[in-house]
């Protein structure tokens, strides 16, 4: 049973800190991405193989990782700078169904649908280190580094350029670099949470990093609320805890799960939109330009 | 003769998409709503003909119960979804979860309730016959177009002749001058709605004619619909039909180059390369975004 609750707790941490980084993209600086499962696959990928190949280090795994997701966060900063609204969600479509194709085919580097097994237990300094503190104090770290970032003149900058682009150009501000910036911020941190998934599953295959991963993201981002602090991660809670609850209800057979699942945070998705907009920690006063 | 085979059979895949891709960009012309349930209405209009087809129930009464889920479903969406959110100035992002919100639920749903994987309804039409040395063609390659030629000629002589059509048309260009003139924005969309939708209703039945459905059909139909789209410009429905044809006679033709897995990426490369480079799309005006 601990090792059940420890399993889901590691899990929780993870996605939020996924649900935390899409957050700072989605809700400070308004760029709507459905991509974010593919950063969080560079930086499994990237991970596992440096864990793989090299050594087992868990810090490594994420500096990397990080590095290789945020580089590459560049192809979502590219379209982000030229066009906005739905078109931007357009291209962030475009580029997860790519991505899901190239996670696919590539076995070299990924395994393809076979994946990539027997990752070794991470270590710091060579000692076996459990994944559970590492992606608690990995998420502790993002969050302060959101809040941070919220309340100094970069998060200002970055929620003037939602709410008002040409305005905040008029004002000096360079939005090219603060959205790149933003974009490269999240990215990377989907890598270090790729990372950490792969070490605490040690196994990964391209099934973790397909567009149903990138909107279950999203769900938790807009369920727990943009723009807030705690919001993505109450997000990222009650939608993990939802299949574990489910499995305990009786009458719903085992096969259809995952299509339950999928119906209640399509419906909450939608109920939310309609009479919540902000999400259930949201304000209701910003929320409504989301 | 595999060349000319993957050509017809692309041709035929195209002139659907071309009728999807158009029933989208009606909406998201005239109404400004990214309708991204719009695979949902081609879904469970395809089902429904499944269901009627195969309890042995006549084709006519078929396509018929197919056009009027598609079209009831829009309407619901424009009437509960979409307005109550643009009453309270939602976003364009609030639109888009909703709508996919809807979609999810559609989807499972549907996997619930009909099973997951393909199914088909056999039909006489699907029976492919040697036409040319090597090249099969079933009578269902000419229905379908067929089907998206005249659907597209009615659709220009609406669109142009028909005062509720030019409204639509005038919508889509200036919603507050519309207001001004006295004409409900609001019917109009329903409209708009209507129509869009009812055009994913052939489409839908001949799919499950030709290849069949699955559940998450309508989620491929969407992603080409919105890349058709914006491809070809939004804004232009000829623009859209064009490129819902382009796209899936490039998807068919690419098998004869590389792997079927390769085939959706390819639209997706043109797709984000048009994002990229020619926003505008086609045939589209420069957008100010």
């Amino acid at each position: 049973m601990t090792a059940y609750l420890a399993n889901l707790a590691t899990l929780a941490a993870i996605f939020g800190i996924l649900a935390a980084t899409l957050n700072v993209a989605v809700g400070y600086a308004g760029i709507f991405s459905v991509a974010h499962a593919v950063f969080f696959g560079l930086g499994a990928y990237a991970g596992a193989q440096l864990a793989l190949l090299v050594v087992p280090d868990a810090l490594l795994a994420m500096v990397v990782a990080a590095l290789v997701a945020g580089g590459l966060s560049l192809c979502l900063a590219l379209p982000a700078l030229r066009v906005r609204g739905e078109y931007f969600v357009a291209a962030s479509l475009g580029l997860q169904m790519m991505a899901t194709t190239l996670f696919t085919e590539a076995k070299g580097l990924t395994g393809g649908m076979g994946g990539l097994v027997g990752i070794p237990r991470p270590m710091i300094l060579g000692v076996e280190v459990p994944t559970l503190a590492l992606a608690l104090t990995a998420l502790v770290l993002i969050l302060l580094a959101t809040w941070l970032m919220a309340r100094g003149s970069f998060g200002r900058t970055l929620r003037a350029i939602r709410d008002a682009e040409s305005a905040a150009e008029a004002l000096g501000k360079n939005i090219n670099a603060a959205k790149a910036l933003a974009v490269a911020f999240a990215c990377a941190g989907a890598g270090v949470a790729g990372a950490l998934f792969a070490l605490h599953m040690s196994f990964v295959n391209v099934e973790s990093f397909t567009l149903d991963q990138s909107v279950l993201i999203m769900a938790m981002v807009i369920v727990g609320g943009t723009g807030t602090l705690w919001g993505p991660l109450l997000g990222a809670v009650l939608l993990l805890s939802l299949p574990a609850g489910l499995s305990f209800l009786p009458f719903i057979p085992p096969t259809e799960i995952g299509a339950v699942q999928q119906i209640l945070y399509g419906a909450a998705m939608t109920l939310l939109m309609i009479f919540r907009p902000a999400g259930l920690l949201g304000d209701m006063r910003t929320g409504r330009k989301a | 003769m595999l060349f000319l085979q993957l050509l017809l059979g692309g041709l035929q895949t195209g002139a659907l998409y071309a009728l999807t891709a158009c029933g989208f960009a009606l909406i998201f012309g005239a109404t400004k709503v990214f309708h991204f349930a719009h695979g949902a209405s081609f879904t469970l209009a395809g089902y429904l003909f499944l269901l009627l087809w195969n309890n042995g129930h006549p084709a006519w009464l078929g396509v018929l119960a197919a056009i009027a889920v598609a079209t009831g479903f829009g309407v619901a969406m424009e009437r509960f979804v979409y307005r109550p959110i643009q009453r309270h100035e939602g976003g364009f992002f609030t639109v888009f979860v909703a709508a996919f919100g809807v979609s999810l639920v559609v989807q499972n749903l549907v996997g619930m309730w009909a099973g997951r994987g393909f199914v088909v309804a056999d039909s006489s039409l699907s029976r492919a016959t040697e036409v040319l040395p090597e090249v099969f063609l079933a009578p269902v390659f000419w229905v379908s177009l067929a089907v998206a030629a005249v659907l597209f000629l009615a659709l220009g002589i609406f669109l142009t002749r028909h005062p509720a059509g030019v409204a639509l048309r005038a919508l889509s260009q200036n919603s507050d001058l519309i207001r001004a003139y006295g004409l409900s924005s609001h019917r109009l969309s329903l409209l708009a709605f209507a129509l869009g939708s009812a055009l994913a209703a052939p489409a839908a039945v001949l799919t499950a004619i030709t290849t069949g459905m699955n559940e998450a059909v309508g989620h491929h139909v969407m992603l080409i619909s919105m890349a058709a789209t914006i491809v070809g410009g939004v804004g232009s429905l000829k623009g859209a039909a064009l490129a819902g044809l382009s796209l899936g006679v490039a998807e068919s033709v690419v098998l004869n180059f590389a792997d079927p897995q390769w085939a959706e990426a390819a639209s997706f490369v043109v797709l984000f390369g048009f994002i990229l480079f020619r926003p505008s799309g086609l045939f589209g005006h420069a957008v100010a975004r």
